[in-house]
């Protein structure tokens, strides 16, 4: 129903009726934001690759051949930019082991400043802990739960075997279980 | 053989056949280490599956629309390129290239197929002159500048 909702506006902006693409946009921008957060960081960056994946899609809309889903097609989209903002910016990826992790940390919960109520939530530490995976285990981990997308829509996305996903897959949850275990560390035994 | 990790996410994905479903699912009954990751791994599934997806500006639709009413609208690719038009072009270089060969084979004479030899003597005298130092030296400033440009270009990319 969904996929045939989006074809039709695909193919109401493609006869000229480019307000029918504001639908779309208001449809996928959720997922396309969190992805690009997921890469970026910083909710400004973010937006401006989330902004950047939109204005992509209208100009190639017209080769969009319909053989995927919209959302896969534009997630595919949203990767590729994703990844290129990253080799431009060349943004830092928090590792476990590094001595200054527990200052990273505390900067980068405090700038969750708009989620002080939730700071403290398991949620909140989960999205602290996938905001230090690295970028393809929080990109597969967010397109599985997230976005609904099946291990083979997944590969599609990220130019790989859907077994490949499926062991990326594994591997990204058990990353995520261990930095959980870190953060919360005695909490972690309420959580799970 | 699979870690425990790794059956108990196939089994909590509903990735393992309807036999190694329930296999598994016995073990989870009967081994208290099964049970406890199981657990673990199906509250960590349930947490991952309930978070909710960030939330942009409130302007950022109305941005997106500003910048893609300043882009030409989009179009189909079947209406931009005609495969009657590439087809026709096909067709006509076709039999050009025919009809150029069908002459060359029609008006040469072949002498009992005997090749013909060749006599290369090379004058480097003649070779060697003002005139063609002049455009070797001018070819080799026109690539220069080319790839001046091209880096240059490179460079503000």
């Amino acid at each position: 129903m969904q996929q045939q909702t989006d074809q039709a506006l695909i193919t109401a902006v493609l006869e000229g009726n480019s307000s029918a693409y504001a639908e779309l946009v208001n449809r996928h921008k959720r997922f396309v934001f969190t992805m690009a957060m997921k890469f970026a960081k910083n909710r400004e960056d973010a937006e401006e690759i989330a902004q950047d994946c939109f204005v992509k899609a209208y100009r190639s809309l017209g080769s969009f051949k319909n053989t995927s889903k919209f959302s896969t097609w534009l997630y595919t989209i949203t990767y590729t930019t994703a990844m290129s903002f990253l080799r431009k910016k060349r943004i830092a990826t928090y590792s476990m082991d590094e001595e200054d992790n527990h200052l990273q940390l505390e900067n980068h919960i405090s700038s969750f400043q708009a989620n002080v109520v939730e700071k403290k939530s398991k949620y909140a530490y989960l999205n602290l802990a996938i905001s230090q995976l690295l970028p393809d285990d929080a990109a597969i981990i967010t397109l599985f739960y997230q976005s609904e997308q099946s291990l083979d829509e997944i590969g599609q996305v990220l130019k790989m075997e859907s077994n490949t996903v499926k062991v990326k897959l594994h591997r990204a949850r058990l990353r995520l279980k261990e930095k959980l275990e870190y953060l919360l560390k005695e909490e972690v035994k309420e959580l799970l | 053989m699979k870690r425990i990790e790794e059956q108990i996410w196939d089994y909590i994905d509903g990735g393992l056949s309807n036999k190694e479903q329930e296999a598994l699912a016995k073990k989870i009954a009967d081994d208290n280490e099964y049970a406890t990751v199981y657990a673990e791994m199906l509250e960590l599934h349930s947490l991952m599956a309930s978070v909710e997806l960030d939330e942009p500006s409130m302007s950022f639709t109305r941005n997106i629309m500003d910048k893609v009413n300043l882009e030409t609208a989009p179009l189909v690719l079947k209406t931009r390129v005609d495969k009657r038009i590439i087809y026709s072009l096909s067709a006509v270089f076709l039999v050009a290239m025919v009809s150029v060969s069908w002459f060359a084979v029609a008006h040469t004479d072949f002498p009992a197929l005997a090749l013909p030899s060749f006599n290369i003597t090379m004058n480097l005298q003649q070779l060697v002159s003002p005139l063609s130092l002049q455009i070797f030296f001018y070819i080799d400033i026109l690539l220069a500048l080319l790839y001046v440009d091209r880096l240059y270009r490179s460079k503000k990319a």
